[in-house]
C-alpha cells in the first residue's frame, strides 16, 4: 500500500529522480521570480521616497534662499550705512564745549567760551574801591578748515574794557594758523605774542586770579604774522613774528608808527623724553622783543589793580605840563621757567622792558633809556592729588557729595617785584604820585569743581618802595580777590 | 702713442658715462602712483603693476610703486571727485571718467582721445554664470524674465558693470523687437523684479552668488565670470552665453592735476601706455580682459567666447545720453525700481 502511494506519487510528482530535480528547479524559479517581485516592490518604494523627497526640496530650498537673501540684504544695508556713517558731521556737546566736525574731520566748528566774576576788597584804609565785576565774558569760535587751516575769533565783553583808536578791546583774538607740519606753522592775525610765560597761559587756567607783575611789562595782544612750531612733541618749541609793536602789558590792532617790533620765544622741555619722570615736567625758555616805539607809555598797575606809576603826560609845552613818550628803541627780554611734578608746580619768570624815552617841556627835550624789570616765583600744590600742569587740570573727582566728590583743591602762592628804572625820576614821572617799585607776596587756594567750573579765593600784599611809598595816591596794602569762573 | 690716446680716450668716455649714471643712481627716484580703479580688476593690476614696476626700473631706474584702490566705478569716481589722490583712473566707463574731468576739473574734458581706442586699452562684454546643471535652464535674456528665477546683478547708481549688465538687457530686447523702447523698458522691470540683492559692485555681486550662494544666475563682467568659473567654483557653476551682448569699453585717464602735483606724471603716462604694450595686452589677456592687440586677442581667441555684441552707440547714443535718460535720478532704472 505504502509503495503504491509512493509509486502514485511520484506519478503525480514526477516520478522520477529526474523529475524531482525539476520540480526543484520548478521551486527555485519561483522562489527567484516571488523574490524578483519583492526587489521590484522595493524598488518602487524607494523611487517613491526619493520622489516624495525630493518634491519636499524645493520649499526648503526656497526658504533657504529667502533667509539667505534677507542675511546678504542686512549686510548690505550694514555696510551702506557705516559708509554713510563716514560722510554724516558729527556733533557733540560736553565739557569742551559744542563742537561739529565733517566726517572726514578736515573741517571743525567749535563754539565755547566762558566767563569770570569777581570781587576786590580792600581792607583797611584804601582809595580803591570794593567791588563785584565781571572780570572776564568771552565766547570764543574756533575751528579748522581744509584740515591744516586753523581759526579763532575771541571776543570779550567784560565790565570796564574800553577800546581806542589803536585797539578794539572786545576783539580778542582773531587769527588763522597754517599747519604745513607741527614743526613749521604760520599765523597771522590778532594774537599773544610769544614773550610773557604767565602771559602766554590760558586765560581760565591761571593760577592766581590776576596774573603776576612780569605780565604788566609784556606785550599782550599784537597783530602780526608769526613763523612758530613744536618739534619733538614738545621737546622744542619756537616761535618768531613781526607784529606792530604795543606798549607794556598793552594789546594792540592798529599801528601808531610804520616801525614793527619783532618777538621771539623759544621754550624746551629738555627732559621730555628721558624716561625720567620727575624731570619730564621741566621746561625753560627765553623770549624778546625788539623794535621802535613812537607814543605813549604804559602806567603800571598793582596787582590789585591799582595804578602805582605814572608817565607825566601833558601838552609838553613848558615844565608844567611835560610830556613823556616812547621815542626809539624798545626791548624786552625775559628768561621763564616751569617745573611740575605730581601735584606740585613751580613757575617764574623776569622780564626787563627797555625803553627810549622822549621828556618834552617846552623847546629842548631830554632823552633816556630807561629799564624797567619785574620777576614772579609762583609755586602750587593739589591737595587732592591731581596732576599740576601748566594748562587745564581735570579733577580726579567731580564735586558730588554723594559720590564723595570734592573735585580739585590746590593751594598757592607767590612773590614778586617790579622795580622802575631809579632814571625815570623825577625827570619822567613825578616821585611824589609815583613808586619806584613795588613787592608782593600772596596767597590762593583754587577749587575746581570739575572741568568748567572753578572757584578762587587769594590774598595779595603789597610793599611800596621809593620815596613816594607814603605819599603815593593809592593806600593799597591788602588786597583779597574772589572769583566764580565758568570756562568750556 | 696712439694706443695711449685711444685708451686714455675710452676711459675718459666710459668716466664721462659712469659721470652721467652716477646721478641717476645716486638721485634714483622712488615713486608712488595710485590708480583708482572699478572692482574686477584687482587681480589684473597685482600682476600688471608688478610688470610695470619692472619695466620702469630697467627703462629708467627709478623705483615705482603702485597702489591700487577698488570698488564700484562710479563709487571710485566720485572719491576722486571728493579729493582722493589718484595719479590714474583706470574705471569700468567712460561717463565716470568723464564725470571726474567736468567737476573737478582735474583732467581735461578731451581726455579720451589721448591714448588708442578711445582709451580704451581693453574690452569685455557681459555673460551669465548659472549653479551646475543650469537647474533653470537659463540660455539667453528673456530666460531672466521668467517667475522664480532669481537674477543677481549690481546697483547701476553705484556699478559700473551693473550699468553693462542693464544696457545688455535692453540692448537684446531693443534691438529684438525692432527699437522700441517701451518693450525694452517692460522687459527690464520684469527683470529686476528678479533682483533680490543689489551689491554695490561687481566683486560684492560675484561674492553674494558665489560664496552666499544666493540667486539663480550672475550676469556680470566676462572676465569676473570666467574667472568665478575657474578659480572659486571650478565644478559648481557653468558658463552661460547668450547670443549677444554688450560691447563693454572700460576706460583709463591720467588724472593730470594730481600727477603733476605729485611729480608722477611721466610715470603715470608711461604706466598707461604700457596697459597697450604687447606685455600689457597679455597680462590683460590673461586676467580675461579682451585686448585690443589683435595678435594677442588670436593667441587668446579659444578662452573668449565667439558672440555678437552692440554698441552703446547702436542702442542708445553716448554716455551722456545713457547717463541722462537711464540713470540719472528720475531715468529709466529709477522708474522701474521704484514700488
Amino acid at each position: 500500500m505504502i509503495v503504491a502511494v509512493m509509486i502514485g506519487t511520484q506519478t503525480v510528482t514526477g516520478q522520477s529522480p529526474a523529475g524531482t530535480e525539476a520540480d526543484e528547479l520548478a521551486k527555485l524559479k519561483k522562489q527567484i521570480a516571488e523574490l524578483a517581485e519583492k526587489v521590484r516592490i522595493l524598488e518602487q518604494k524607494h523611487e517613491l521616497e526619493v520622489k516624495e523627497k525630493e518634491t519636499k526640496s524645493p520649499a526648503t530650498a526656497e526658504l533657504d534662499q529667502k533667509i539667505k537673501i534677507l542675511e546678504r540684504n542686512a549686510e548690505l544695508d550694514k555696510e551702506a550705512a557705516a559708509e554713510k556713517s563716514k560722510q554724516t558731521p558729527k556733533v557733540s556737546l560736553d565739557s569742551n564745549g559744542l563742537a561739529v566736525s565733517s566726517a572726514d574731520t578736515n573741517f571743525v566748528f567749535k563754539l565755547r567760551g566762558g566767563f569770570q566774576v569777581d570781587g576786590r576788597f580792600y581792607p583797611g584804609d584804601s582809595l580803591a574801591k570794593d567791588t563785584f565785576l565781571l572780570r572776564r565774558v568771552r565766547p570764543i569760535m574756533e575751528g579748522t578748515v581744509f584740515e591744516k587751516f586753523d581759526y579763532r575769533v575771541m571776543l570779550d565783553f567784560a565790565s570796564g574794557l574800553s577800546s581806542s583808536t589803536f585797539n578794539n578791546a572786545n576783539l580778542v583774538d582773531a587769527y588763522i594758523n597754517y599747519r604745513f607740519l607741527p614743526e613749521l606753522q604760520l599765523q597771522i592775525g590778532k594774537f599773544k605774542e610769544p614773550v610773557g610765560l604767565e602771559r602766554l597761559q590760558s586765560w581760565n587756567n591761571l593760577l592766581f586770579i590776576e596774573r603776576g607783575l612780569p605780565t604788566f611789562l609784556v606785550p599782550n595782544r599784537d597783530t602780526g604774522i608769526q613763523l612758530q612750531g613744536d618739534i619733538g612733541s614738545g621737546l622744542f618749541q619756537y616761535a618768531v613774528g613781526a607784529f606792530n609793536g604795543t606798549a607794556d602789558g598793552g594789546s594792540s590792532d592798529f599801528d601808531t608808527d610804520s616801525d614793527k617790533d619783532v618777538a621771539a620765544r623759544i621754550f624746551t622741555h629738555p627732559f621730555k623724553h628721558s624716561g625720567i619722570d620727575a624731570l619730564k615736567g621741566l621746561g625753560l625758555g627765553v623770549s624778546g622783543t625788539y623794535g621802535q616805539h613812537e607814543g605813549s607809555l604804559r602806567n603800571y598797575l598793582t596787582l590789585g589793580q591799582q595804578q602805582f606809576f605814572t608817565w607825566f603826560t601833558g601838552a609838553g609845552t613848558n615844565a608844567a605840563t611835560r610830556n613823556v613818550a616812547a621815542d626809539g628803541t624798545v626791548w624786552r627780554i625775559s628768561p621763564q621757567v616751569y617745573y611740575y611734578w605730581g601735584p606740585f608746580g613751580l613757575f617764574g619768570e623776569y622780564v626787563i622792558s627797555s625803553h627810549q624815552v622822549t621828556r618834552t617841556a617846552g623847546a629842548t627835550p631830554t632823552h633816556a633809556t630807561l629799564k624797567n624789570s619785574a620777576w614772579q616765583v609762583a609755586a602750587s600744590w593739589f591737595l587732592t592729588g591731581e596732576e599740576n600742569s601748566y594748562g587745564r587740570v581735570q579733577p580726579k573727582q567731580n564735586f558730588n557729595p554723594a559720590n564723595g566728590g570734592w573735585g580739585a583743591w590746590e593751594l598757592a602762592a607767590r612773590v614778586g617785584a617790579l622795580n622802575i628804572d631809579d632814571d625815570a625820576f623825577p625827570l619822567f614821572a613825578d616821585p611824589n604820585r609815583s613808586a619806584s617799585g613795588i613787592f608782593s607776596w600772596g596767597v590762593g587756594l583754587n577749587w575746581r569743581l570739575n572741568r568748567n567750573v572753578k572757584l578762587s579765593l587769594s590774598y595779595e600784599h603789597t610793599d611800596v618802595d621809593g620815596a613816594a611809598g607814603n605819599s603815593a595816591p593809592f593806600k593799597e596794602n591788602h588786597v583779597i580777590f574772589t572769583r566764580a569762573q565758568f570756562a568750556f | 702713442m696712439k694706443t695711449k690716446t685711444i685708451r686714455r680716450q675710452f676711459l675718459l668716455v666710459l668716466l664721462a658715462l659712469g659721470c652721467g649714471a652716477l646721478p641717476s643712481l645716486l638721485w634714483a627716484k622712488d615713486l608712488k602712483l595710485l590708480n583708482v580703479s572699478y572692482d574686477p580688476t584687482r587681480e589684473l593690476y597685482v600682476e600688471f603693476n608688478a610688470a610695470f614696476a619692472k619695466h620702469w626700473l630697467i627703462k629708467t631706474g627709478d623705483k615705482v610703486s603702485v597702489q591700487q584702490s577698488h570698488g564700484g566705478s562710479s563709487k571710485q569716481a566720485r572719491a576722486v571727485i571728493d579729493g582722493l589722490q589718484a595719479d590714474v583712473v583706470t574705471l569700468a566707463l567712460a561717463y565716470d571718467v568723464e564725470s571726474i574731468a567736468e567737476r573737478s576739473k582735474l583732467l581735461p574734458v578731451d581726455w579720451q582721445p589721448r591714448l588708442p581706442n578711445n582709451s580704451s586699452p581693453y574690452t569685455s562684454t557681459i555673460l551669465f554664470l548659472v549653479r551646475k546643471g543650469n537647474p533653470k535652464g537659463i540660455k539667453e535674456w528673456d530666460d531672466l524674465v521668467k517667475p522664480g528665477v532669481r537674477v543677481i546683478t549690481p546697483n547701476p547708481k553705484t556699478s559700473g558693470s551693473a550699468r553693462w549688465n542693464y544696457l545688455g538687457a535692453w540692448g537684446f530686447e531693443y534691438l529684438r523687437t525692432g527699437k522700441d523702447e517701451a518693450k525694452a523698458k517692460d522687459f527690464l522691470k520684469q527683470l529686476y523684479k528678479n533682483v533680490p540683492v543689489l551689491d554695490t559692485g561687481a566683486r560684492g555681486a560675484t561674492t553674494t552668488f558665489v560664496e552666499r550662494g544666493i540667486g539663480d544666475v550672475l550676469i556680470n563682467w566676462e572676465n569676473e565670470i570666467l574667472l568665478g568659473a575657474k578659480e572659486r567654483g571650478a565644478g559648481k557653476f557653468e558658463l552661460i552665453v547668450p547670443s549677444t551682448s554688450i560691447l563693454c569699453e572700460p576706460t583709463v585717464s591720467l588724472v593730470d592735476k594730481n600727477a603733476r602735483r605729485h611729480g608722477t606724471e611721466a610715470a603715470a603716462k608711461a604706466y598707461l601706455d604700457y596697459l597697450y604694450s604687447p606685455e600689457g595686452q597679455e597680462i590683460a589677456a590673461k586676467h580675461y580682459f579682451r585686448p585690443q592687440n589683435k595678435e594677442v586677442l588670436t593667441k587668446y581667441a579659444k578662452q573668449f567666447p565667439d558672440m555678437k555684441l552692440f554698441t552703446l552707440a547702436e542702442i542708445v547714443g553716448d554716455w551722456q545720453k545713457t547717463q541722462k535718460t537711464h540713470f540719472n535720478d528720475g531715468g529709466i532704472f529709477d522708474q522701474i525700481v521704484q514700488k
